[in-house]
């Protein structure tokens, strides 16, 4: 009995290295083989449509979809676009699960996101094994491309600048501009914020201010407790969620248990629809592009297709993103004549070059990392009525 | 001194919206030895309802109702829509699966859940819901209350604590006092033989789910009047829930009003005192505390079979 059971065990254990092995090799055979640039080409953007950063998906959802629609076929493309979902409060798993899927369908050359860092994390190796760029419109955690262990690989490519500048940016403006003595830094145990809060806890320590550290778990939806530990005499409480909502209660707590401090949010927390508490601050790596000459037309167009919605700060990059993903290809296309592969896709990103670029300037890359070069991040304060001024 | 008063008034708050969903779980527990996981969805669909009444009625802005009047018909709203959808979900999703083996109405509970959450999120999409009642009479139900010391106690968390309690007694009174209370702890300790003593099973299971629902959505209004709400937080709020009438003795209904209020006391306090970066490990310990050192929970009764 035991010899039967021990034989059935090595069976199913060959069983299992043969598939796994036959599975790559399918997937490296996947990844080799050449695409007709005149059939159909699938552009994934793997965002988080449900969940509390649902807000984050349907908004750059709608901007990618507007920029397939308008820039693909003067690129002689043929893209169907296809959204993925990974919602923040289930971690990594749907991000890794995604990239599965999309490393085995040979139509897809390119993908645009993880749009958050954890998900990025996750599954830049699996892209990367199968030669796929994939290009971020909103995941700034500075290890992504940043320092001796990267997080990412070099298949991952973002549009906006990493937290490396957004954390000094958030804490030389509080240290310079708003003369903090205190500050309270939350996290929300994932690594957006872990990294954030790091990051700009560094250089107010430096400065010699005086700060404070809480973790609340990523599901937090009441933060009383919170609020409690507040010292009444903080300035600013950090608060880099990746759901502006919370961001509105915890403004509004603070005013319901008599505290001065204000709420200071990062680019997760930027959305008017949503955070709008007078007198809170919140950093963006987008400056508002209605106000952008350039990108009048394009605003326009958008606006069209998505009545009655405001113009956010995701959906902009989201935009940049794609046009990047589809000018790579056409470059790709051009050069295999007609034919080409994820590996000559991946070899395009950085040789694409955008003049006036939808955050404003000219879309260079760095030569040091898959960075934008010459981004910044963008202050504002939430005025009385909700709207956002631009303030540094 | 401060902090404790201000951790209690939170926890007195999370407690008792805890404790009302506690509640449902423990009625429809009593009742048909099920545990209803899509109850959290439930309270998910009451807060939505509560958001819908209060567009309805001209938003936070511009109300078209005294501000009382307009709490009240979202409570009621929400009390009445989530009753209606626990006779639904009973009858189709429950009611087929009454004589079936234990796990099978748990697996129905489970797909029910998904389908509400999906659902929701299908018709209104996945942006959170604020009801933004700071807005509401200019911000009076933040800033109006009474203190204690240096402690500001809002009128909101006021409303929110006594219109949980009143509820709460309300359904004391109605299983202990009331013709239909009797049928339904008839029914909870022996179904058959109530039964047999003419009780319409039926009537008393829906009336059971009925209360339970009603209780979730009265809750799930409570809870977004200070909180965002999304079509995803009937997960988490369940398993609050969940774990509160477990900690109180499920089938228990002084039991799961008790676990409510432990639980919002375990939570608020580990926050506030031990981490807030442990408060959720703090809280869930003390479930598998329960578990193995007390599994009736802290007033429910030991389950004795005949062998």
């Amino acid at each position: 009995m035991k010899k039967a059971i021990g034989l059935a065990l090595a069976v199913l254990a060959t069983s299992v290295v043969a598939a796994s092995a036959q599975g790559s090799n399918r997937i490296a055979a996947v990844s080799a083989a050449g695409v007709n640039c005149k059939s159909t080409i699938t552009l994934p953007l793997v965002t988080p449509v449900t969940g509390g950063a649902g807000f984050l998906g349907a908004e750059q959802g709608s901007w990618s979809k507007y920029a397939v629609k308008t820039l693909a076929k003067p690129l002689g493309l043929k893209v169907k676009f296809v959204l993925g979902d990974t919602p923040v409060e289930q971690g990594p798993a749907p991000a890794q699960a995604l990239a599965q899927k999309y490393v085995a369908d040979k139509s897809v050359l390119v993908v645009l996101g993880p749009s958050t860092s954890g998900a990025v994390a996750a599954s830049s190796s699996t892209y990367y094994a199968a030669k796929i760029a994939h290009i971020s419109p909103s995941a700034t955690r500075t290890s992504l491309t940043q320092g001796s262990s990267k997080e990412a690989t070099p298949a991952f490519f973002r549009v906006v600048p990493g937290d490396y500048i957004q954390g000094p940016s958030d804490a030389n403006f509080m240290i310079k501009t708003l003369k903090v003595k205190k500050v309270v830094l939350l996290d929300f145990q994932e690594p957006y914020s872990t990294g954030l809060s790091d990051s700009v806890e560094g250089v107010l320590k430096k400065a010699g201010v005086s700060t404070t550290r809480l973790s609340a778990p990523n599901t937090t939806t009441d933060y009383s407790a919170y609020v409690t530990k507040v010292p009444s005499d903080a300035d600013i409480v950090f608060f880099p969620t990746q759901k502006p909502g919370d961001a509105q209660t915890f403004a509004q707590q603070l005013v319901e248990q008599g505290k001065k401090a204000k709420v200071f949010g990062g680019d997760g927390s930027n959305d008017p629809s949503a955070f709008k508490a007078g007198g809170s601050y919140v950093s963006n790596f987008a400056p508002d592009i209605t106000g952008i000459k350039a990108d009048a037309a394009i605003v326009a167009g958008w606006k069209k297709e998505n009545p009655g919605k405001a113009v956010g700060s995701f959906g902009p990059p989201s935009y940049g993103a794609t046009q990047v993903a589809l000018n790579a290809i056409a470059l790709a296309c051009k050069a295999g004549h007609g034919t080409t592969t994820r590996q000559a896709v991946l070899s395009s990103i950085k040789k694409v070059k955008i003049k006036n670029w939808i955050l404003g300037g000219d879309l260079r890359w760095s030569t040091k990392s898959n960075d934008p070069l010459n981004a910044k991040f963008y202050i504002f304060q939430i005025q009385s009525n909700g709207a956002y001024k631009l303030v540094g | 001194m401060d902090t404790f008063l201000q951790l209690t008034v939170d926890a007195l708050t999370l407690g008792s919206v805890y404790a009302l969903i506690a509640l449902g779980y423990t009625l429809v527990y009593g009742v048909l030895k099920l545990l209803n996981f899509a109850h959290g969805d439930v309270f998910m669909v009451g807060s939505f309802i509560g958001f819908g009444v209060l567009q309805l009625l001209g938003g936070t802005s511009k109300p078209v109702v005294p501000v009382w009047l307009l709490l009240v018909l979202m409570v009621l709203a929400a009390m009445v829509g989530c009753a209606v959808l626990g006779v639904v979900i009973e009858r189709f999703a429950y009611r087929p699966l009454r004589d079936a083996p234990r796990i099978a109405p748990l697996i129905s509970a489970l797909g029910v859940s998904f389908f509400l959450a999906n659902s929701m999120q299908l018709l209104f999409g996945a942006t959170p819901r604020n009801y933004n009642i700071f807005d509401l009479a200019n911000a009076s139900l933040y800033t109006k209350g009474f203190n204690v010391g240096n402690v500001h106690v809002a009128l909101l968390r006021i409303i929110t604590v006594v219109a949980a309690f009143v509820l709460m007694v309300l359904l004391w009174f109605l299983v202990n006092r009331t013709r239909t209370g009797k049928a339904m702890r008839a029914t909870s300790y022996d179904r058959e033989a109530a039964a047999m003593m003419g009780i319409d099973i039926d009537k008393v299971i829906v009336f059971t789910f009925v209360l339970g629902s009603a209780l979730a959505g009265a809750g799930g209004v409570l809870q977004s009047l200070r909180v965002p709400t999304t079509v995803a937080i009937g997960f988490v709020v369940g398993l609050k829930g969940f774990t509160a009438a477990v900690i109180g003795g499920i089938g228990s209904i002084p039991g799961a009003m008790a676990g409510g209020l432990i639980l919002g006391f375990a939570e608020s306090f580990s926050q506030g005192y031990i981490s807030t970066k442990w408060s959720d490990l703090i809280v869930f310990s003390i479930l598998i505390a329960f578990m193995i050192f007390r599994p009736q929970g802290l007033l429910g009764r030991a389950d004795i079979r005949k062998v």
